[in-house]
């Protein structure tokens, strides 16, 4: 009896430490690279996996039309080939906006430019506005508009900030940026001096919104990486050179590349306050948002996460955490980037985040993001579950394994076949020239990817041999509109160093539609262009979203009409406009496939 | 049977109060002030000072006095070669363990090159020991580098990976 005791005893006490001295045995996982961008595994392709990849079962959805526009004789510059400095690669932006209100939305395309023209030794590059005369007929009117900026552009965000009726553009710079005040007779003037906005540094997509509701568009400005140009960073011509730099210090995959963003110092964003004299005011390290770690940011948007009145903020890093800043409405911003699940990927990775689409993919009501990356690394979707809450749903949804190959930079969610749910386009292009004299499986010019919403997920819309969506591009921005007015989504795409893109969206399969433009109402503290408004249309059982934002994509700018596909459906069934103030109107649509125009407190259309 | 009872008492007691030792040595994780009092802004390693990632470095205090530090580097001035196996640093001032294994107190480099393990390295870039990684599925907000308790230390996470550190 004694002995059965004692080893009951020592058996029940020995257990528990048996127990936690041996792990129960696990199926070990494939370790995830650490850090942000991805300096790629060292693999051999046979394929380039993001050029001439093609399908001839394909549908025929968009046409290139670029060559019977002018936007054919634009050229975008940035730095030289080579790419030996980081500030070579990411311009540059483009905008959709109607800046002489008739109608028909015009084209901003930017540019770069140059170190020798930065040094004031050559004639500096232009950035260009084409107004659009219908028919798909533009006129190039940089000259009289007077928005040639021919500084190093990158980005342009369009907003009234003034409550003319009249948008306005900031122009985010490398070197100092520039707002252009809409005059209202087909000419600009750079007021960024005069207001207060004239943003030295390294500016990148910006976005405008009025995140204290008093009625006046506020401005939030990413900054990137510190550049000294008498002062350059090494570059990929300067390895092993006796005093350069070591032949070890910026590569990918064993090649001397550009160096950055990682190693180079960052820089803070700024976030101006609009005053009532309508001059500006920094108040980033109040509202705190100042970005104080220096992250590297490159996209933005003012958007509500939530169902609040307040506008909240998220901010694309390059190779650093996301940013989401939730409005507390006490003139303050509360970042929830880690808890919320927005400034890492499911794996806890933080990634080399360049563009930014933003929409309800699912039509829960909320909105929800995707997140470009660089290449060896997916894009990320980010949905949102409510209470600030996102999951990285990436995979599940279809977009993880085909954008691996790909640098991504532009995106936007576009129905592009108006069935009521938003499909996705991504615009492509890699910063290392030397991607193409190695067989790493990606290439320097890509292809863009085109996903078809299938009620929550996603498949990839292949290219016809021959079609636009088969040729290979160095994409950088982006920006979606209704170009002709026909009720499809067409796209413009601005590539580096080379002459934009604009494909007119020829989809045979497409639905009904209906375009809205918002008109807040400035007496009640609206924004006059309803920036920070939301349109909710009903059609049967599916109640989709839409919001009016400034910025996102890459450094661009959408069209502010909301598009709202309907399929089959020839009634709206409901349509609500949940204002900037807050307030909610409902409204009686008379007929689909058409835009119409909708005026804050009117009650009726 | 009295003896029996007795021994039984006495050996439930002394494991009592062994598995209260085992809970004093679990780690209290460093958060604020505290975290970045300990943790070094840059760290060498095989020729080269990078800077730490303040935003991923964890630190837990063992009893008193004894600490484990750990941080992610910035590794864009090293090599390819060397950013393959090196991703971050381990500092002890006391013995510990990694998932049993002993480490002694030291400076150290680690990473990920060998699947499914995490490599300790020194100064030098040389391997010391490889252990076994562990996969937390269920974690909800994996961080490329934090600390958690644990019951037997505390837990060093990269993503939703984990290695158990305890003291000795």
């Amino acid at each position: 009896m004694r002995q059965l005791i004692v080893s009951v005893v020592c058996i029940t006490l020995l257990v528990p430490f048996a127990l936690l001295a041996q792990e129960p045995p696990k199926k070990p996982e494939t370790q995830q690279p650490m850090g942000g961008a991805s300096t790629g595994a060292p693999a051999t392709y046979t394929s380039r996996r993001t050029a001439g990849i093609t399908d001839p079962s394909a549908p025929v959805i968009f046409e290139d039309v670029t060559d019977k526009t002018p936007l054919a004789s634009f050229r975008n510059r940035s730095g030289e080939a080579a790419k030996d400095y980081i500030f070579e690669t990411p311009s540059g932006g483009v905008a959709i906006f109607d800046y002489d209100s008739d109608g028909r939305p015009d084209i901003y395309l930017v540019n770069g430019s140059t170190i020798p023209a930065m040094r004031g030794k050559e004639k500096a590059p232009r950035a260009a506005l084409y107004r659009n005369l219908g028919n798909w007929k533009f006129e190039d009117v940089t000259e009289k508009a007077g928005v040639a900026n021919e500084r190093w552009g990158m980005s342009v965000a369009v907003g009234d900030y003034n409550n003319d009726g009249r948008p306005d553009m900031f122009v985010g710079n490398f070197g100092v940026s520039r707002l252009y005040r809409n005059n209202g007779d087909g000419t600009f003037t750079d007021v960024a001096d005069k207001l207060g906005v004239a943003r030295k540094g390294w500016s990148t997509g910006a976005s405008w919104g009025d995140y204290d509701g008093d009625g006046r568009l506020d401005l939030f400005v990413p900054g990137y990486v510190q550049i000294d140009l008498a002062h350059l960073p090494p570059s990929p011509s300067e390895v092993n050179k006796p005093g350069g730099v070591g032949q070890n210090y910026c590569q990918f995959r064993g090649a001397p590349v550009m160096c950055g963003p990682r190693g180079l110092t960052g820089e803070s964003d700024t976030l101006y306050h609009q005053k009532p004299d309508g001059t500006f005011e920094d108040v980033s390290v109040k509202a705190g948002v100042s970005d104080p770690e220096k992250f590297y940011g490159f996209s933005s948007a003012f958007v509500h996460v939530n169902d609040d009145k307040l506008l909240d903020l998220i901010v694309v890093n390059d190779s650093t955490p996301k940013q989401l800043y939730i409005n507390k409405g006490n003139g303050t911003f509360e970042e929830i980037g880690y808890p919320s699940g927005v400034a890492l990927n499911e794996n806890g990775r933080e990634q080399a985040g360049m563009g930014l689409a933003v929409g309800d993919y699912d039509n829960d009501g909320r909105v929800d993001f995707h997140i470009t990356n660089f290449s060896d690394d997916s894009n990320t979707l980010y949905h949102n579950d409510g209470d600030d809450n996102f999951t990285d749903v990436t995979f599940q949804a279809g977009l993880g394994e085909v954008s691996i190959p790909f640098l991504g930079w532009g995106t936007s969610f576009v129905d592009f076949d108006n069935d009521g749910w938003l499909d996705l386009f991504v615009v492509n292009g890699h910063v290392y020239p030397a991607v193409d004299a190695h067989q790493w499986g990606t290439s320097y010019a890509q292809q863009a990817l085109l996903f078809r919403n299938l009620k929550g997920k996603f498949e990839r819309v292949g290219a016809p041999p021959g079609n636009a969506l088969a040729n290979a591009w160095p994409g950088r921005g982006l920006a979606v509109g209704d170009l002709d007015g026909d009720g499809r989504l067409d796209l413009v795409i601005n590539n580096l160093d080379a002459k934009p893109v604009v494909l007119r969206n020829v989809a045979a399969t497409s639905g009904h539609w209906l375009g809205l433009r918002l008109i807040g109402d400035v007496s009640k503290k609206s924004p006059r262009d309803a920036i920070g408004s939301t349109a909710y249309v009903t059609t049967g059982v599916v109640r989709q979203r839409q919001d009016v934002l400034s910025g996102a994509v890459f450094c661009s700018q959408n069209d502010m009409t909301l598009h709202f596909g309907l399929g089959a459906a020839t009634k709206i069934d409901k349509l609500e406009i949940k204002w900037p103030d807050g307030s909610v109107e409902s409204f009686d649509v008379p007929g689909v496939d058409k835009v119409i125009t909708i005026t804050e407190g009117k009650g009726k259309l | 049977m009295k003896r029996s009872l007795t021994l039984f008492f006495l050996i439930a007691a002394l494991l009592l109060a062994a598995g209260s030792a085992v809970a004093q040595e679990q780690g209290t994780v460093l958060a604020g002030a505290e975290l970045t009092r300990v943790v070094p802004n840059s760290f060498y390693f095989q020729g080269l000072s990078a800077p730490t990632q303040m935003r991923n470095a964890a630190a837990a205090r063992f009893g008193k006095d004894r600490y484990v530090i750990s941080g992610l580097v910035d590794t864009s001035g090293y090599s390819a070669d060397v950013r393959a196996k090196y991703v971050g640093f381990l500092i002890t001032d006391s013995p510990i363990t990694l998932n049993g294994e002993s480490l002694q107190p030291g400076a150290y480099g680690f990473g990920f090159a060998n699947e499914g393990k995490l490599t300790v390295l020194d100064l030098s870039g040389k391997d010391l020991m490889s252990v076994a990684i562990t996969n937390d599925k269920d974690l909800k907000r994996p961080r490329p580098l934090m600390m958690t308790a644990d019951a037997k230390g505390v837990r060093l996470y990269n993503g939703k990976n984990y290695v158990v550190i305890a003291a000795q």
